[in-house]
Formats: C-alpha cells, sequence, structure tokens
C-alpha cells in the first residue's frame, strides 16, 4: 500500500510542478507582450518634452478642479434636451427591436435560412459600432441637431436589447404557447397571449437598463453635433473655460443620477 | 348555456387605486415623450422622406468605400497601436477592479462605513462619466498620443468592471469565507482563499466583456486626439471623404467583429472550465 | 353519428423517424367519457394532437363533427379548433395573466385581433367566466395570478378555459398526472360532471388505469402504436390489461 501511495503523491507534486512552469512561462510572455505594448504605445509615442514636468501636468489637471457656477443656467436647457434624446432614442430603439427580436429569436423567425442571420447581422453591426460613429454617420444623413442623436441613440440600442428579448422568446415555455394555439388563437394573439408575457419582465429590465446607459451616451453625442450637452462641452473646451467643461460633466452626473433614480423606482413597481 | 346566477359577482377589469396609477403613469410617459418630439423640433411629417434620403446619401457618396486608402502599412500601424491600447487599458482597468470590487463588495469591504462608500462613489464616478470625457480631459492635460488614451481607457474600465465585479462578490457564498475566518487568516487571505476562487470564473467573463467595450471605445477615442485609427477617421471627416470614411467605418465593424468572435469563443472555453 | 371518427390513422415525427401511430380506428360517440390508455411511448399524446391537428398525421382520415381534420385551411383549421377544448397535463396557463384572463383567453378564438389585445372581451364573455369560474370553485381567486394558485387549482382554471370555448369535444392529455391521488379524483370528477351537465363528450389520455376504469365508461387501449382493446369499461379484464401493458411488464 505505501509504495503506491508513494508514487501517487511524487506524481501529484510533479504535475504540480509541471502546471506552475507552465503557467509561468505563459504569465511571462504575456508580462513581455505588456512590457513591449507600453514602450511602443507609451514611452515612445509621447511626446514627453511637450508634456513637460509633474508640476506642468498636475497644473493642468488643476485647471478642471474649478467649477464655473454662472454656466448652470445655461446648462438647464441642454440638460433637458440630452434626457430627452436618450427617452425618444431608446423608444424608438424598443419599437425598431420588435422585428429584429422576432427574426432574431429561432423558435419565432420566419423563415430561418435568411431572416434569423439577417437579425443577427443587425444586432452585431449596431453593437460593433460606436455611439459615435452612429452619431456622425446621422448628422450627415439628416443634419446637425437632436434627430440625429435620437437616431444614434436607437440605433446603437437594437442590438443590446433585440439580443436580450430574442434570448428570452428563445427560453419560453412551449406548453402556453400550445394551449393558446389550442383555443384556435390567431398567430398574434399567441404572440400576445402565450409569448409575451412569458418575456416582458426580462425584456422591460433589459430596456430600462439600456435607457440609463444611453443618457450618458446621448450627452457626449452632441460633441460630435448630435444635440445635448455634448455641444456646450465642446464650446467650453473651444474656449479653454475648464471650470465650465467641469460645470457640464457635473450636469451630466447630474442627469445620470436622475435617471438611476427613476429607474430605480420603475424596477421596483414592476419587479 | 348557463344563466346569470343570483350568486355571481359582477367584475371589472378596473382596479381603483392600482389601475389609476398604473394607467395614469402611463399618460404621464406618452405625455412626456410626445412633448420632447416637440420640444426637439423633430419633424414626424418629414421623417419617411428623410430615410429615403439617408439610403441615398449612403449609396451615392459612402459607397464605394475606398479600401485602398487604408490598406498601408501606416494604417495598419494605427490599427494595431488601437489594439494595444485597448488591451493595456483593459489590463489595468483590470488589475485596479481587484482591489476596488472588492472594496466595493458590501459583504467583504475592509471598512463599510469608510471605504465601501468611497469605493462605490470611485466606481460610480468613474462609470458614468463617458470614456470620451475622459479622453478629452486627458488629452488636455497631457496632449496628443496615447498615453492619455490608455489612462481615459483605465479609468473608464476600473469602473465598468468594477461595478460587475463587486455585484459578483456580494453574490458569493459567505460559508467557506466565514470557514477561512475561523482558522483566523488575515482579512487579505481570507479574500485570496475564500472570495477569490468563487469569483475567479466570472470575473474571466466579466474581463472579456471589459475587453470588448474597450476595443470597442479605443477605435473612436484618437477622433480626440487620443491615439489610434479614430485619428485617421476625424481627419477624414473633416476634409469630408466620405468614401474614405466609409473605408475607415469598415475596418472599425470588421475588427471588432473579428474581436467578438475571438471574444465568444474564449467565452466558451471560460464556461467550459465551469 | 359519432362526433368523433377516426380511421386508420398513422402518425410520425419525422420523415425519417419511427411510426408512433400505425392505423387507429375508433368512434367517440356524444356521450362518451373515453379513456385512452397504455404503456409509455404507446402514442397516446400523440393521437390526442392529431385530433386538433396539433400534430400532423401522416395518414388516414379524422372526421369530426362531419369535418375532415386532415383537409382544412389555417382558418378552418382555427374553426376547428374553437370547437374542441384541450386540458393539459402541466396546465400550460399563463402565469403572469390572472384567473380571469386566462379563462378569458379559452374565448380568443372568437375574438378579434384588435379587442383580445386591449382585452376588452363582451360582456357575456366575462359573465360566461364567471360562471364557470364559480362552478369550479374559483369565484375568490379571480384576480390572483396564476402562478399563485396550487397545483389542483390550476388544473381546476384550465378546466374552466376549455369549456369556455363552448367546446363539442374535450381533449384530455394527462390531465392529474401532475397531481397527486385524492386531487386527481376530485379533479376527475369535477371534469366528468361538467362534461356531463354541459354534454361535452370527452376523449382522454390517462396514466393511471385505476382512474381511467373509474371515470371513463369506453376504453381505447393502445401498444407501441397499435389498439389492443377497444371498448365499453366493462369488458376489461386483468387478462386484457396484461396484454395492453405487456411492454412494461418485461
Amino acid at each position: 500500500m505505501s509504495a503506491a501511495t508513494r508514487t501517487t503523491v511524487e506524481d501529484i507534486i510533479e504535475r504540480r510542478r509541471k502546471a506552475r512552469l507552465g503557467r509561468s512561462v505563459f504569465y511571462l510572455i504575456l508580462f513581455a507582450l505588456v512590457v513591449w505594448s507600453i514602450q511602443i504605445t507609451i514611452i515612445d509615442d509621447t511626446d514627453w518634452a511637450r508634456m513637460g514636468s509633474l508640476d506642468n501636468v498636475l497644473e493642468a489637471a488643476g485647471q478642471f478642479l474649478a467649477v464655473d457656477v454662472s454656466l448652470f443656467p445655461d446648462l438647464i436647457e441642454p440638460a433637458i434636451e440630452t434626457f430627452m434624446i436618450a427617452c425618444l432614442g431608446t423608444l424608438l430603439g424598443v419599437v425598431i427591436c420588435i422585428p429584429a427580436a422576432w427574426f432574431g429569436a429561432v423558435n419565432i423567425t420566419p423563415f430561418k435560412p435568411v431572416t434569423y442571420p439577417l437579425a443577427r447581422l443587425m444586432m452585431t453591426l449596431s453593437r460593433s459600432i460606436h455611439e459615435i460613429v452612429w452619431a456622425l454617420f446621422f448628422v450627415a444623413a439628416v443634419g446637425l441637431g437632436a434627430l440625429a442623436g435620437v437616431f444614434a441613440i436607437a440605433v446603437r440600442s437594437l442590438g443590446f436589447i433585440a439580443k436580450m428579448s430574442a434570448e428570452a422568446i428563445e427560453d419560453i415555455d412551449p406548453g402556453p404557447v400550445e394551449a393558446i394555439k389550442a383555443t384556435g388563437a390567431s398567430p398574434i394573439q399567441i404572440v400576445v397571449y402565450a409569448i409575451l408575457p412569458q418575456v416582458l419582465p426580462q425584456v422591460l429590465g433589459v430596456i430600462i437598463f439600456e435607457w440609463e446607459i444611453n443618457i450618458r451616451r446621448s450627452a457626449i453625442l452632441g460633441l460630435v453635433g448630435a444635440g445635448g450637452l455634448g455641444l456646450v462641452f465642446f464650446r467650453q473646451m473651444n474656449t479653454f473655460n475648464f471650470a465650465g467643461v467641469t460645470s457640464v460633466i457635473i450636469t451630466i452626473l447630474a442627469i445620470i443620477l436622475i435617471g438611476e433614480v427613476v429607474s430605480h423606482f420603475v424596477r421596483k413597481s414592476t419587479i | 348555456m348557463a344563466t346569470h346566477s343570483p350568486t355571481t359577482p359582477n367584475w371589472n377589469r378596473f382596479k381603483f387605486p392600482d389601475s389609476a396609477i398604473r394607467w395614469g403613469s402611463w399618460f404621464a410617459a406618452f405625455v412626456f415623450l410626445a412633448y420632447s418630439v416637440e420640444y426637439l423640433n423633430i419633424p414626424l411629417d418629414r421623417l419617411l422622406g428623410m430615410l429615403g434620403r439617408m439610403g441615398d446619401t449612403l449609396a451615392n457618396r459612402y459607397y464605394p468605400p475606398d479600401i485602398d486608402y487604408i490598406m498601408n502599412a501606416d494604417y495598419m500601424q494605427y490599427v494595431v497601436e488601437t489594439v494595444q491600447m485597448a488591451y493595456l487599458g483593459a489590463l489595468f482597468g483590470l488589475l485596479l477592479t481587484l482591489p476596488l470590487g472588492w472594496f466595493a463588495a458590501h459583504n467583504i469591504t475592509p471598512s463599510r462605513r469608510y471605504v465601501y462608500p468611497v469605493a462605490r462613489l470611485v466606481t460610480m464616478g468613474f462609470r458614468a462619466v463617458h470614456e470620451m470625457i475622459w479622453a478629452i480631459i486627458f488629452v488636455t492635460i497631457l496632449g496628443f498620443g496615447m498615453l492619455p488614451g490608455v489612462i481615459a481607457l483605465t479609468f473608464f474600465c476600473t469602473g465598468f468592471a468594477g461595478k460587475l465585479f463587486a455585484e459578483e462578490i456580494e453574490a458569493i457564498d459567505m460559508g467557506p469565507v466565514d470557514a477561512i475566518k475561523a482558522t483566523g487568516a488575515n482579512l487579505l487571505q481570507v479574500v485570496i482563499f475564500g472570495v477569490l476562487p468563487q469569483v475567479r470564473v466570472a470575473f474571466t467573463g466579466i474581463a472579456i466583456y471589459t475587453w470588448d467595450v474597450a476595443f470597442r471605445a479605443a477605435t473612436v477615442v484618437g477622433f480626440f486626439g487620443a491615439g489610434g485609427m479614430g485619428w485617421y477617421l476625424k481627419r477624414n471627416v473633416l476634409q469630408i471623404e466620405t468614401e474614405r470614411v466609409a473605408a475607415i467605418l469598415l475596418s472599425i465593424v470588421v475588427l471588432v467583429i473579428i474581436s467578438e468572435i475571438v471574444s465568444a469563443w474564449a467565452r466558451s472555453r471560460v464556461m467550459k472550465m465551469k | 353519428m359519432a362526433i368523433l371518427e377516426v380511421r386508420n390513422l398513422t402518425a410520425r415525427y419525422s420523415a425519417a423517424g419511427p411510426e408512433i401511430l400505425k392505423g387507429i380506428s375508433f368512434d367517440v360517440e356524444d356521450n362518451d367519457f373515453f379513456a385512452v390508455i397504455g404503456p409509455s411511448g404507446a402514442g397516446k399524446s400523440t393521437l390526442i394532437r392529431c385530433i386538433n391537428h396539433l400534430v400532423e398525421p401522416t395518414s388516414g382520415e379524422i372526421v369530426f363533427d362531419h369535418r375532415n381534420v386532415t383537409q382544412l385551411n389555417n382558418r378552418e383549421m382555427r374553426g376547428l379548433r374553437r370547437d374542441i377544448g384541450m386540458i393539459f397535463q402541466e396546465f400550460n396557463l399563463i402565469d403572469r395573466m390572472s384567473v380571469m384572463d386566462n379563462v378569458l383567453s379559452g374565448r380568443l378564438g372568437d375574438t378579434s385581433t384588435f379587442r383580445s389585445i386591449l382585452r376588452a372581451f363582451s360582456k357575456s364573455d366575462i359573465q360566461h367566466a364567471l360562471t364557470l369560474l364559480e362552478r369550479v370553485g374559483l369565484i375568490d381567486h379571480v384576480d390572483k395570478r396564476a402562478d399563485e394558485l396550487s397545483g389542483g387549482q390550476r388544473q381546476r382554471v384550465g378546466i374552466a378555459r376549455a369549456l369556455m370555448q363552448d367546446p363539442k369535444l374535450l381533449l384530455l392529455d394527462e390531465p392529474t398526472s401532475a397531481l397527486d391521488p385524492k386531487i386527481s379524483r376530485e379533479i376527475m370528477a369535477l371534469i366528468k360532471e361538467m362534461a356531463h351537465e354541459l354534454k361535452v363528450p370527452c376523449l382522454c389520455n390517462i396514466h393511471d388505469v385505476n382512474l381511467a376504469m373509474e371515470f371513463c365508461n369506453k376504453i381505447l387501449g393502445l401498444q407501441d402504436g397499435v389498439v389492443m382493446f377497444n371498448g365499453p369499461t366493462q369488458d376489461m379484464n386483468q387478462d386484457k390489461l396484461n396484454e395492453i401493458y405487456a411492454m412494461e411488464v418485461l
């Protein structure tokens, strides 16, 4: 008995050593990669002379520590605009999600070889392209202003909401669907009575989640001309009024906070 | 068919006050949204025409994309730098998330009165500020280049992953943690042996998700001077070289899709490990 | 004339799959409470679902109320289903909806799409639902969510929903398999009483032979997709049961 266990224990020790060695090599390579990247991206690329000393940097940073209080009254309207862009954008996004989620759910997609991959492609495109890029596109397409922002938000939200909704639809219990079918209901009635109630809690949660993120996104779309606080931010930066920039950031944080409070209440009431 | 029996009560779908509140809230939301359309001057009647014009713009000015413009070594270098910025930002962000997530987790934070609220505030603050704002701020302080980009991405990733990580930690089973505590281990040891093993897999998932988001942001921070292919984008947008812009956007989409395929593969490997 | 006539029914789930039903023939008369018994895999569930075309038969004839089930278009099929009520083993209620709405959903076939989306059912429908709910003993639970009820209560809602359709035939797919023995007996008794009152024949797939013998007047014994017994309950005896369940014994 002792001979057998001794070999087994030694085996285990040897195996652990080898595993540790393998892991160490892996981490070493990773570390080398990181160091190399840091060298290329930061050390070589940065104009250290122009940046100056640590004091210079701290001074530059300190410019943001002041707050331009006089700016706040002028920020109310853009703030409301940003909030509205987020709301309308999310709403429009939900509307275009309806066909997208329908096509993107394996169990109810109308023509699987075509509609399913198409929906999945739309969802991927929507999520892969940054909202700034969408905003640039829509500003070029429909002009400067809030409308471009609404479209950009809508299209950006499609990916996440439709994907989550499609997954919820794919997870439903087929029993109630069979039961409603057996009463002689039409396809639309089957969707409204058997499918929708099953996915609604999840879908609503996803919509609220995305709405909160959209407030954050709407605030900066103005940087490229799509309306809201982003435009004020841009202007303050251009006139080097860094205290004003800080004011804008504070306002953005404030409306994000409002969004969190609202979403908390909505979640509580719909569970 | 059954006749109306005297004991059958009446039934109304509308229940006061619950139904009133529900319908009232929906109505209020509808009014707000309608007012928003008015406030933002959205021309509902011209909307469909606009969509048609959008299609025209796409077909005429953005097609065909000027692929030759981006198929050169200079652009490829920018692409590589974008990738490097992204994973450095994600890496540093995740390194910072380890302690920050711990401090921001209500169940194992070292001090519920002082450390916890500060950590939560920091996480929320870093997360609430959009990554583009971080980029602009750091470009202002440090000048153009990839350093502000990496720092901006780091700040963003710390907030992003920090919240998710703290939530994962708060969801663990406290049993093993108490067991380690009972052996007399100090707080750090409790975290390493009691908490980490439980959240290891979830953390890997969070890491992959963070990489996805970081990469997507890295492709655009260059627009504001923080290094990477976004710089190319800005130049061509300003010069209204729409076919080149189309090519750059195409390259961004392709890269992000490749990155997502890699992430999906990595995530499935992680799921198998579970 | 029998309300339901089945002739040489065959069915398989996929073109390459095995034949589940291999030529079933039987009749259901106006006042029957017809039980379908047999070992697992005998095709009982499939048979029930062929009647209202939830499963498509491969060949054979099903004539319900003078209508040939296999030759109906979509609209006519929905009309057929309106006249056939179905009660399920797992109840298949809409969990998040109230008991009232679940019962009303039995009326979907006769309600326009627009009104059904707004849940604006007619007053007579609501009255009918209340009457049924009182009959099944759930009048005090009308506004509760379906998932707040016990198993037995949920099946009662299922019964009310099926009868809401004013059906000419009730299909039951193991209505008591998910319930404990005492409740099972109550539910079977309730179904039999109400079916008798409303003069609705029933075709019932049932696993528990004792329940079948106690409540049903006719029995169809299936084994491996083939009819082994078709006749009144009093003709059933232990030998014939053994024949039907031979596979299980082995």
